[in-house]
């Protein structure tokens, strides 16, 4: 038995510490004298860099600790993950590039044979997290009007049709969004494999979907035992359905020697939070179940960082240092190995893993926390085999 | 007025080059080591690399439902050359026209403004039915102005509002960083009514197909004055397939074996020259130029016509 470990490509700029809120690498926040990727020289001229040169530093750095590949998440005011992988496909050697991906974002024909040349482009090294959307403002935003439940259904049958016509010639198909008469991928793109599905959302129309399509349902991290409890509701589907789903968890780590240090640095990022990202944070319309879960922690409402410590090495305050999840892992090398090989008992099959800045946490965690993992697990892992 | 070329990357028209799988066995002779690695998207980047290197300011690359995702291509090509611009062409049938403007975003941001968008013409009924694309004849004009009007508004606006037939947003547009470049400069072509009514409103440069200088002259004249009534201008360009040599009779002996493009110019480096500069005069600024193999035709093109184009061209503007 083995278990996928990604990193996570940062879509919306990089902070170079957790300590404090500014997006210094990248431009998602002023120019400063500290900013990189584009940095500014000395005579205050842009010094040419752009951000994909930053994020390209990443994932060389993830797949050389030994990830194999990274999320790379799609928001309104994030870098787009479709322009991000080929660009990067020629730079890398085996990072596989996790696209999250709406299926109302894309026709899903056109996106079928997008994917079969990113295939080749890379050598086989593109995936997927199929996302929903939030609803709310945000769909709108995004040009995309559909209700939650109608969101769901045309994830399901985008993936239809998606998979059909990859499998396919003279593939036709009659749905309530899409149909389809006579579709296939021409013969140049028809050797392509095809992609491996991670599929994200935490509602009950979220569930029936993952079981049908997903390679691997991907949760954020949740207490442990709510968490086991999603997946046994998923694995439980799936396999009424004749399969066999794989469960995965997309989890920030704040590792370091020692467990003080660790909460040391917590603690000097939760002191440096200011009320304008508690308020950022509280109140965003949204109809996603995951979000409101997330929320139940009610990391805005805490006043030390001790608050939301919610068990040994969880604390749930992360959305308050970056955007995101609020639930993440915090301790020494040992510990954070230790609640990973828990998650794998309770049914983890795969890990997209991060740390703030990503850069030299891809890094740290590869060479500290990966190493060290299986010791705990071991147990369970012989009584797999 | 500027002269812009651009090569042409069709990824239908060599799908076999540099693909080992799809070549020719070497001989048993011949020892190969050649990986599955190596494929047709490293043609693609030798490529728009020739095209950078040879002095061409972009690369164009049609939409080809029969071989690779031209935006893809677009994108590895972009990273792997500097200096050029990238022009994909695609369909505004591939989806939202958010999402399509906000990767026009992120490839601005990453290529230092280097990204063009060109529309393909709408496929038939058929096709669009093997593409789950469930719209008529009659709308097939109004979906591409809405996407237009849609994807240019979000980068340009916040709150953007939109609600039409088949695009609808609602405070949409992009914050800072993602809009700190500009839209991409944007190509529309056709020879119909239609076509030229839209690029009036939308195009920054109308591609034309090669045509008899009157027919050109005539179009030109006629889109000029349909952009002026909607207050705006719209550069004229051109997609032409050339075959040139070192002598007329060279490239005449080519083009008798087969290697000309429809339309292609035909001649002499000096001889082609003269015929793009005569274009020229008639408000052509941008040209799109191919030629097969795409490789050795682009080296010979770009070292050989493009320098006797500016110089005539430049020569022009000179005296005037
Ligand atoms: C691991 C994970 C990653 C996600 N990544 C994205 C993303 O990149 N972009 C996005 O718009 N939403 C993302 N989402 C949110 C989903 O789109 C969606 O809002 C959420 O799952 C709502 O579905 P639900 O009501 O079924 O929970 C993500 C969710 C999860 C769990």
């Amino acid at each position: 038995m083995s278990i996928d470990f990604y990193w996570r490509l940062p879509t919306h700029g990089c902070h170079s510490s957790i300590h404090r809120g500014s997006y210094d690498r990248g431009d998602w926040s002023p120019p400063g004298p500290h900013n990189i990727a584009p940095g500014f020289g000395r005579d205050q001229e842009e010094d040419g860099f752009a951000y994909i040169d930053h994020l390209a530093e990443i994932a060389k750095a993830a797949e050389s600790v030994g990830f194999l590949g990274g999320l790379i998440p799609s928001f309104p005011n994030t870098d787009d993950p479709w322009v991000i992988s080929p660009l990067l496909a020629r730079e890398t050697k085996s990072f596989r590039f996790m696209i999250a991906f709406q299926p109302g974002f894309g026709n899903p024909v056109h996106t079928a044979r997008a994917t079969a040349s990113l295939q080749r482009a890379t050598g086989g090294r593109t995936l997927f997290n199929i996302i929903t959307g939030g609803g709310g403002p945000a769909q709108l935003w995004w040009g995309d009007s559909f209700a939650h439940d109608d969101r769901y259904g045309r994830t399901s049958e985008w993936l239809d049709v998606f998979r059909g016509v990859w499998s396919g010639e003279g593939f036709s198909y009659r749905g309530r969004f899409y149909q389809v008469d006579g579709a296939g991928l021409p013969a140049l793109l028809r050797e392509e494999e095809f992609p491996e599905l991670w599929f994200s959302g935490s509602s009950e129309a979220a569930l029936q979907v993952a079981s049908k399509h997903a390679d691997y349902y991907l949760s954020w991290l949740e207490p442990f035992d709510q968490l086991t409890d999603k997946f046994a509701k998923v694995k439980e589907r799936t396999a009424a359905l004749g399969g066999e789903q794989k469960c995965a968890v997309r989890v920030d780590l704040v590792a370091r020697p020692t467990e003080e240090e660790a909460w040391r640095d917590i603690r000097i990022g939760f002191e440096n939070v200011t009320d304008a990202t508690r308020n950022q944070w509280r109140g965003q319309a949204t109809d996603s179940v995951g979000a409101a879960r997330q929320a139940a922690l009610r990391p805005t409402e805490a006043r030390r960082y001790e608050d939301l410590i919610v068990a040994p090495n969880l604390w749930g305050g992360f959305n308050l240092l970056r955007g995101g999840p609020a639930l993440g892992i915090v301790g020494s090398y040992e510990q954070c190995a230790a609640r990973l090989d828990e998650l794998i008992q309770r049914g983890a099959d795969g890990f997209i893993l991060a740390g703030t800045p990503h850069l030299e946490e891809a890094w740290r965690i590869g060479e500290e926390v990966l190493p060290l993992l299986g010791r705990n697990a071991s147990s369970l892992l012989q009584a797999a085999e | 007025m500027t002269i812009s070329s651009y090569w042409q990357i069709d990824t239908a028209a060599e799908p076999r080059r540099a693909e080992p799988s799809l070549r020719p066995r070497l001989p048993a002779l011949v020892r190969d080591r050649r990986r599955p690695s190596q494929n047709r998207f490293d043609y693609y980047a030798q490529l728009a690399q020739a095209a950078a290197q040879t002095g061409f300011d972009g690369v164009f690359l049609p939409y080809r439902r029969d071989a690779d995702e031209s935006r893809i291509v677009a994108a590895v090509v972009a990273r792997a050359a500097p200096r050029i611009v990238v022009v994909p062409e695609f369909p505004a049938s591939v989806g939202s026209a958010v999402y399509a403007a906000k990767q026009a975003t992120t490839f601005q941001r990453s290529t230092g403004g280097r990204f063009g968008w060109a529309i393909a013409p709408d496929a038939d009924a058929a096709t669009r039915a093997a593409e789950g694309d469930d719209i008529g004849d009659d709308a097939l004009h109004e979906r591409t102005d809405e996407f237009l009007t849609v994807a240019r508004g979000v980068h340009d606006r916040r709150p953007f509002t939109f609600a039409g037939r088949h695009f609808e947003v609602k405070d949409g547009g992009f914050d800072a960083p993602l809009n700190r470049l500009p839209f991409p400069k944007l190509f529309l072509q056709g020879e119909d009514e239609k076509a030229l009514a839209l690029s009036a409103r939308h195009a920054d440069v109308h591609l034309f197909r090669a045509a008899p200088a009157e027919r050109l002259a005539a179009a030109i004249a006629w889109l000029g004055e349909l952009a002026a009534q909607a207050g705006r201008r719209v550069a004229f360009g051109l997609i032409q397939p050339v075959l040139v040599r070192e002598t007329e009779e060279e490239a005449r002996q080519e083009a008798a074996r087969g290697a000309a493009g429809e339309g292609a110019l035909v001649g002499s480096f000096d001889g082609v020259a003269a015929d793009l500069t005569r274009l020229a005069d008639l408000g052509i600024s941008h040209f799109v130029l191919s030629s097969t193999p795409s490789l050795e035709e682009g080296y010979r093109v770009g070292q050989h016509l493009l320098p006797r184009l500016h110089s005539l061209t430049g020569a022009r503007r000179a005296v005037a």
